[in-house]
């Protein structure tokens, strides 16, 4: 039996250093179809990635960006194009959330969740399209929100960037699709990530028996997701949006 | 290279870039690329284009108003390319 060689390709995932990048990059790692080369996107924190990257060094590196920053993504890709000769996957994975009601969010809170969660996935959308429509090949994956879609109070800053993100997505797919990049986004609910640590044991044991599945997905399955949305054979997949949530909506 | 080339290899560089059904010899030279008396292409093909142009030729059409100019036609192409290449 011939044994055939795993294609060769390059992703970048921002938020490089969060549970669900790491889980994102092991899944690629894993990816038997494809020899992937993968980049941490990361800003100040660094010590999850860069134990990853320790154990698989030699296809696993960190590169700083900042995603508000426009530079800071114009260098990152030009750093990568020049080591790897291509950028092939692009995971919008960037962006926190700072929770409040409306009535009292400030400016800050709701420029900075906007920032990192949309404006940088149009930045980085941006910076690598290009190169993507030069090699006629791209796979972009944005990583949303269940709360674009259920828009839960407290989030209203959250649930915007999000759903913002979801339409952004959509439209591009569009402008894209002649060029064989494609783009989607996948709706993550109630994964078990250190950002869901803060939520004590009660109230988990409640918001569980509201998801049908009963409980929270693990960062492997929305990795697993994410993979094949960015691996060649997702090849007319664009515009979508896929909800990993047990079940929920 | 020949003017008759340069016609021929931007046409040709077209219908890769844009998946065009035409031959090269069923585009002309100075019929408008856009708007209805042609391809029926749209912003995207434009964008299309100007990376096919850079791609194939090294020409960077660095803003909207300057591609505008210079992808009306293949004529209007072959000048800017024509240009860009003189010593």
């Amino acid at each position: 039996m011939t044994e055939t060689t795993p294609e060769s390709r390059t992703a970048l995932i921002t938020g490089g250093n969060s549970a669900l990048a790491v889980a994102i990059a092991e899944s690629l790692v894993g990816d038997q179809a494809t020899s992937w080369r993968i980049w941490l996107g990361t800003r100040s924190n660094r010590e999850r990635a860069e134990g990853f990257a320790a154990v698989h060094s030699g296809y696993v590196t960190l590169v700083d960006l900042d995603v508000t920053n426009g530079a800071a993504w114009e260098a990152a890709v030009s750093r990568i194009l020049e080591t790897d000769g291509s950028l092939d996957a692009l995971i919008n994975n960037a962006g926190f959330h700072r929770d409040s009601l409306l009535a009292t969010m400030t400016d800050d809170d709701w420029k900075a969740v906007i920032d990192s969660n949309l404006s940088g996935a149009f930045l980085g959308c941006r910076a690598v399209i290009p190169g993507m429509m030069n090699q006629r090949y791209g796979r972009i994956v944005n990583i949303a929100s269940l709360s674009a879609l259920l828009a839960p109070k407290g989030q209203t800053n959250y649930a915007a960037a999000k759903a913002g993100l979801l339409a952004m997505s959509q439209s591009l797919a569009k402008e894209t699709a002649r060029a064989g990049i494609t783009v989607n986004c996948v709706c993550p609910g109630y994964i078990d990530t250190p950002a869901l640590d803060s939520i004590d044991p009660e109230q988990r044991k409640a918001l569980a028996r509201e998801i049908p599945m009963r409980r929270f997905g693990k960062p492997a399955e929305v990795a697993s997701a994410v993979r094949f949305l960015a691996c060649p054979d997702a090849s007319y997949i664009t515009g979508s949006v896929l909800k990993i949530d047990g079940g929920i909506l | 290279m020949s003017d008759n080339d340069l016609h021929t290899e931007i046409k040709e560089m077209m219908i890769d870039e844009l998946m065009l059904e035409e031959s090269a010899d069923e585009i002309s030279d100075g019929t408008p690329i856009f708007g209805p008396e042609g391809h029926g292409l749209d912003s995207v093909d434009a964008l299309q284009l100007v990376v096919g142009i850079e791609k194939r030729f090294g020409l960077k059409l660095s803003d909207s108003e300057t591609a505008r100019g210079v992808l009306r036609s293949v004529d209007t192409i072959a000048e800017a390319i024509a240009a860009h290449r003189a010593p």
